[in-house]
């Protein structure tokens, strides 16, 4: 009954007119922002983050969300149709995307995706509202240890799914972590590693550094690297999208397989819709009678990571709303817009701001409608824009990037740190660092310390407060095994090596 | 690519060593609990743990893994010298005008678009951001001397 009282409350906030205009707004942004190379959501919300500070923060939020889940959408149309994909969670959308278009079969593929998409995302929405709330319950019992055990387990979860060198990612998340201390000490008041420049105080704004690391920096890996495809040469008409009544049926269940893996990965702190996709993929090849189909245009293959990507865009959601932790850099970007408006996310979120949690809910049941609406229609007009020179792109992100940066604070020196924090991006990427745990690190830093801090002065300087009590101990084992995940999994293959060799040398 | 994953590895080494040397002039341990000194040390600490890891990793492993400089590294360089010029215009120019002819000069170069296109583009971009985040945002961007 709760349930169905949040709904009527939530879609009271959703359906008013201005807020179905930002959610069309927020969908066909972020389909545009899925198209075009070099440009991602984070990025994408950051650039607006800074321009939307008057606007009401439901709206806003609105918005944001919709670019977010968006985005998914757009970058399955260069993914299927110049085998680039728009985005990284829609890279494993291209094994069997392009091939089922240089058959002649990019209209079912696309229209699979956006009704396999639309379906997984409703029915994770559907569990986000059962789910979020419960999490936001228990969250309620969390105390300082078990909010420090939660950061500590999602930056080890960093190194599960951060990239292929953990050593590395635990320096990128070092250095989040650095960086969020700089300014002055909450508790001492005392300034640590501002050198005495004044601007250096308060710390650095989350908006200026994800400006230019996500922003500028890619800008120049973008010249550096261009994504140049062919763009298919056969022209799309709306009678040749939609899929045959066998390709329901082998889809049918890699959506809703992929649905479920999506929702589960994207609620995992770090997980990602990246790794969800991916999973899906893995998961559906594994799963099918005919593996060897995968990658020569299964349509399955299509379905799946792009019903995953989706759901797990809406159910990072429920960390975010109920822990005030959020998953992946899109929604530590959505954080940094809470804070910005003074709202504070977490268990007490959805008691003090019902309106804003079930408005942005429901508005993602609008938002997933919408986009069907906007793909099924829509699809060649999206396609003229990959013929957009990649000059213009940049123009546009620098443009951005530089008015957002000088807006957080009304000064220049905060656009000349965004350029340095998009040169230290640059360099990261180019030696293999990878980016995102530094900026979830830089977000959850100040949680992370202050929780240890404050959980240390309770017992008295005693870790033994992080082991007993049962969630901050489930949470420490967990991030425990994912710091030594990289060990564990070499000491499985050498097993596994050992075992071969011995029954190779047996026969 | 090994010597800038080298180079790469001691730089986060010298940047640990200094965070350590920082972060223990601040104090470690207070009445009240943990002070300001205490996680940054330790993030130091681990910062120098993992880039001996990688400067180990480096100086075992012979194979080559890519290259730093590429084919384009070059133009990445142009752009970023033009934004950093724009960015010292900013002040004399203003937000509209510096960043416009930024858009308009960076398709001249990498884009080879014609001048003329190149121009008109960035007479519209000044006129956008102007009315954009001037006029209706009201954003106090910088107007320069021009004053617009």
């Amino acid at each position: 009954m709760d349930l169905l009282n949040h709904l009527y409350t939530g879609f009271s906030i959703a359906l008013t007119f201005n807020n179905i205009i930002y959610c069309l707004v927020g969908v066909l942004f972020g389909q545009i922002i899925g198209v075009l190379p070099g440009i991602g959501a984070p990025t994408a919300i950051a650039l607006l983050l800074p321009l939307t500070f008057k606007a009401n923060p439901t709206s806003a939020l609105i918005m944001f969300a919709g670019i977010y889940y968006g985005v998914a959408y757009g970058g399955t149309i260069t993914s299927v149709l110049i085998n680039v994909p728009g985005e990284s969670s829609t890279v494993m959308t291209c094994l069997d995307g392009y091939q089922m278009a240089l058959k002649g079969r990019a209209g079912p593929a696309l229209s699979i995706a956006v009704i396999g998409s639309f379906i997984a995302g409703t029915i994770s929405v559907i569990i986000l509202m059962a789910f979020a709330p419960a999490l936001a319950k228990l969250a309620l019992r969390f105390g300082p240890a078990e909010y420090f055990a939660l950061a500590f387990m999602a930056f080890g979860l960093l190194t599960v799914f951060g990239g292929e060198q953990p050593i590395k990612t635990i320096i990128s998340t070092m250095l989040g972590l650095l960086i969020a201390t700089i300014g002055l000490d909450v508790v001492s008041g005392m300034p640590r590693f501002a050198f005495g420049v004044p601007q250096l105080f308060g710390g650095f704004d989350f908006i200026i550094i994800i400006c230019g690391m996500f922003g500028i920096a890619e800008v120049f890996c973008s010249i550096e690297e261009p994504e140049e495809g062919e763009l298919l040469k056969s022209k799309l008409h709306l009678r040749d999208l939609f899929p045959t009544w066998q390709d329901w049926i082998a889809s049918r269940w890699a959506i809703l397989r992929g649905g479920v893996i999506g929702f589960i990965v994207g609620i995992i702190p770090a997980g990602g819709i990246t790794t969800a996709s991916f999973l899906a993929y893995l998961a559906e090849k594994r799963a099918s009678k005919h593996p060897e189909r995968f990658g020569q245009g299964a349509i399955e293959g299509v379905a799946a990571p792009e019903a995953a990507n989706n759901a797990a865009s809406i159910s990072g959601f429920a960390p975010l709303l109920a822990l005030g932790i959020p998953g992946s850099p899109t929604t530590a970007v959505m954080l940094a817009g809470f804070m910005m408006w003074g709202i504070r996310p977490g268990p007490m979120l959805f008691q003090k701001n019902p309106d804003l949690v079930w408005g942005l809910i429901s508005s993602m049941y609008i938002g997933n409608f919408l986009l069907l609406l906007i793909n099924i229609f829509l699809i060649p007009a999206f396609v003229a824009l990959l013929r957009l020179p990649y000059t213009i792109i940049m123009g546009f992100i620098v443009i951005f990037a530089s008015v957002g940066a000088y807006s957080v604070n009304n000064n220049l020196f905060d656009v000349w740190m965004m350029l340095g924090f998009a040169v230290l991006g640059y360099l990261m990427r180019k030696l293999n660092y990878p980016i995102v745990p530094l900026v979830l690190a830089l977000v959850l830093g100040n949680l992370a310390e202050n929780s240890l801090r404050q959980a240390l002065t309770i017992s008295g300087g005693s870790f033994f407060i992080f082991f007993t009590r049962p969630i901050s101990v489930f949470f420490i084992v967990i991030g425990i095994l994912a710091y030594f995940s990289p060990v564990i999994r070499w000491a499985f293959r050498g097993l596994r090596r050992v075992r071969v060799d011995t029954t190779s040398s047996k026969t | 690519m090994r010597l800038a994953d080298l180079i790469g590895g001691m730089v986060v080494l010298f940047f640990g060593l200094a965070v350590v040397f920082f972060s223990s002039q601040m104090e470690y341990y207070s009445e009240f609990g943990p002070g300001p000194g205490f996680l940054p040390l330790w993030v130091g600490v681990v910062l120098i743990g993992c880039a001996i890891f990688v400067i180990i990793n480096v100086l075992r492993k012979h194979d080559k893994i890519g290259t730093f400089f590429k084919p384009r590294t070059k133009l990445g360089l142009h752009v970023l010298v033009i934004i950093f010029i724009t960015f010292l215009l900013l002040p004399l120019l203003g937000f509209s005008i510096g960043l416009a002819l930024f858009v308009g000069i960076t398709m001249r170069i990498m884009g080879k678009h014609r001048w003329l296109s190149c121009s008109l583009t960035a007479v519209v971009t000044a006129i956008c951001i102007h009315l954009i985040f001037i006029s209706w945002l009201t954003i106090p961007l910088p107007q320069g001397l021009i004053g617009w």
